[in-house]
């Protein structure tokens, strides 16, 4: 059997002395995961952990050897998170960003540009961050979530702001890339469409903890 | 019922004034409350022939009603892009061009009407006193103080999206030039919080100015001088570092997703002080080559630099407020006191970057934003 994409190893996360995970061991072989749970479980809490956005305790692998604690660098590399609210500083443009991923993470700039354009980044990339609405915010950090040569892309409610058409590309996107071997794990508390995802299995944050049906 | 313009009135002009409260009180003390009573009219006669019968008194009494003019204008612009202003561009934007040109022509005037009630004083001792030429000049910069400000109202309503340089220039660059993270803060500053910035700038040249004015005056010249204003002057920098931390859990918080390694991200810190400070280390080169070796400058600069790394490491530990940095920060600065004084000073930098290295290195990764209990 391969290697799980990723692996989580006694992740403990509390805010403030306040337990929000403690997740002894879960494990996930390559896939699409609809990470699923009340409002306050912790499935925010989870994906900044798994994206090395908050610190935490206990160790988080990337395809069976890349250690969140050994290897911060190239963990970062083999993990894209989009947030569901995303937040950049105002005066940033959507290019200003574009380019700080595309220099950090790498990958295809041309496949990127294109998304982009598919997307309608591209109409307002050079505009200021501060006039963009939440709609054309999401679009760009789910762009940015695409950069690089991820092994797994966290998506953080992306169903929510944006536009039908934006959604039928992001659809195709995940369907592109999970046939390129990328992972995604996705949480929304609206049902993924069964018609254009096939879910590999669905996570549960409950308890602190995550079980995987 | 209420006029369109008595309402923007409210929003604009009175707003200003409540904002500015502490401002104009220290203005109104500095202008009647140092004079004697009795000595109140001729104190202020002899001000107005003194800056009407001298240019070189004049020109920087221009100077300082434009910068007010410039405060004006900027609390207009800011106030556009304050959370639930919003309605300010689809409200103003409906009204007929020549109306709204008469709107932002009453509230521009409006809050610019204490240094107008001031020139119209000074107008008259002017005329009185045929000093015609100084009074024209006032009169012309004063109804271009009240003009300009209108172009910048009307492009910001057509362009919401311009906060900083003027439109062509700003979306040039924007179009030209990827800000690189190293900028990021002073990117903030200057957008967001330019008298933030500009008021530290102005405490911390005055530090040097006063230092170098100090050791002018007393004939002498002595690095550990220098070096003790330089400390005094980056003591100034530490309502930055606050604002700086706060920036970067607010804000920055998506680059810790980035493959970033720790010491890029520890030169990226350096970097940032090392531009914040380039003016003061400008204005030291221009006062003090003559009197000092390339070594003490780069001594100066060092000790300057080591300072607002460590002072800015301290904060990547979480419970660090404001009073407790204070603490540590007056500590540090009395331990580098006597080091300096001792002519310790390679030995003093060579402990503050080895101290700030090993924070940032040790705190980074686990930095995280605490969040006070409430009592």
């Amino acid at each position: 059997m391969s290697d799980p994409v990723i692996a989580l190893r006694a992740v403990k996360k509390s805010y403030q002395d306040v337990p929000i995970l403690d997740i002894d061991q879960l494990e996930l072989p390559a896939g699409i995961y609809w990470l699923q749970g009340e409002n306050g479980a912790g499935k925010t809490t989870c994906m900044k952990v798994m994206a090395g956005l908050i610190p935490f305790k206990g160790e988080i692998l990337l395809n069976g050897n890349v250690s969140s604690r050994e290897h911060p660098v190239q963990f970062r590399r083999l993990i894209n998170y989009a947030e569901a609210e995303p937040l950049y500083p105002s005066f940033l443009t959507g290019r200003d960003l574009l380019e700080l991923y595309l220099h950090t993470k790498g990958g295809n700039r041309e496949e990127i540009l294109d998304i982009g354009e598919k997307l309608g980044v591209d109409i307002f990339v050079n505009n200021p961050v501060s006039s963009y609405s939440s709609g054309m915010l999401k679009k760009l950090s789910l762009l940015l979530a695409f950069t690089g040569n991820p092994a797994l892309i966290l998506l953080d409610e992306p169903l929510i702001t944006i536009d039908t058409r934006a959604l039928t590309v992001l659809y195709d996107l995940i369907r592109t890339y999970s046939a390129k071997g990328v992972s995604f794990c996705i949480t929304s508390h609206q049902p993924l469409d069964a018609e254009e995802l096939t879910v590999t299995g669905t996570l549960k944050v409950a308890h602190k903890n995550i079980t995987l049906n | 019922m209420r006029t369109t313009s008595a309402i923007l009135s409210k929003i604009f002009t009175r707003r200003f004034y409540i904002d500015n409260t502490g401002f104009f009180l220290v203005l109104f003390y500095v202008l009647f409350g140092i004079v004697n009573g009795a000595n109140l009219v001729n104190y202020h006669k002899a001000l107005m022939l003194g800056f009407l019968g001298n240019y070189s008194f004049l020109f920087p009494v221009l100077l300082l009603w434009t910068v007010y003019a410039v405060k004006c204008t900027g609390f207009v612009l800011k106030t556009f892009q304050l959370q639930g202003y919003d309605f300010l561009f689809s409200t103003m934007g409906s009204i007929e061009k020549p109306a709204r040109i008469r709107i932002w022509f009453l509230l521009h005037t409006g809050i610019y009407m204490p240094v107008l009630v001031y020139v119209g004083i000074a107008l008259l001792v002017a005329i009185r006193q045929h000093y015609y030429i100084p009074a024209v000049l006032i009169v012309i910069l004063n109804i271009a103080n009240c003009i300009w400000p209108l172009t910048l109202y009307e492009r910001k309503l057509a362009q919401p999206d311009i906060i900083f340089f003027t439109g062509h220039l700003q979306r040039w660059i924007n179009r030209h030039f990827t800000k690189p993270p190293v900028l990021f803060f002073l990117y903030e500053l200057f957008t967001n919080f330019p008298r933030r910035i500009v008021s530290t700038k102005l405490v911390s040249a005055a530090i040097l100015w006063l230092t170098f004015l100090v050791m002018t005056r007393g004939e002498y010249f002595d690095l550990r001088g220098l070096q003790i204003g330089v400390m005094v002057s980056v003591l100034a920098h530490m309502q930055l570092m606050i604002h700086h931390r706060a920036f970067d859990d607010t804000y920055l918080n998506f680059m810790e997703n980035l493959p970033v390694s720790l010491f890029t991200h520890y030169i990226r810190m350096i970097g940032v002080y090392f531009i914040m400070f380039l003016p003061e280390m400008i204005i030291i080169t221009v006062n003090a080559y003559t009197k000092t070796s390339v070594m003490g400058l780069i001594t100066v600069f060092c000790t300057a630099l080591s300072l607002l790394i460590l002072f800015r490491s301290m904060l990547f530990f979480p419970k660090m407020n404001p009073e407790i940095h204070v603490r540590y920060i007056m500590l540090t600065s009395f331990i580098v006191l006597f080091m300096i004084l001792g002519h310790y000073e390679w030995p003093a930098i060579l402990l503050l970057q080895a101290a700030s290295a090993i924070i940032f290195f040790r705190k980074y990764r686990s930095y995280e934003p605490y969040i006070e209990p409430e009592s």
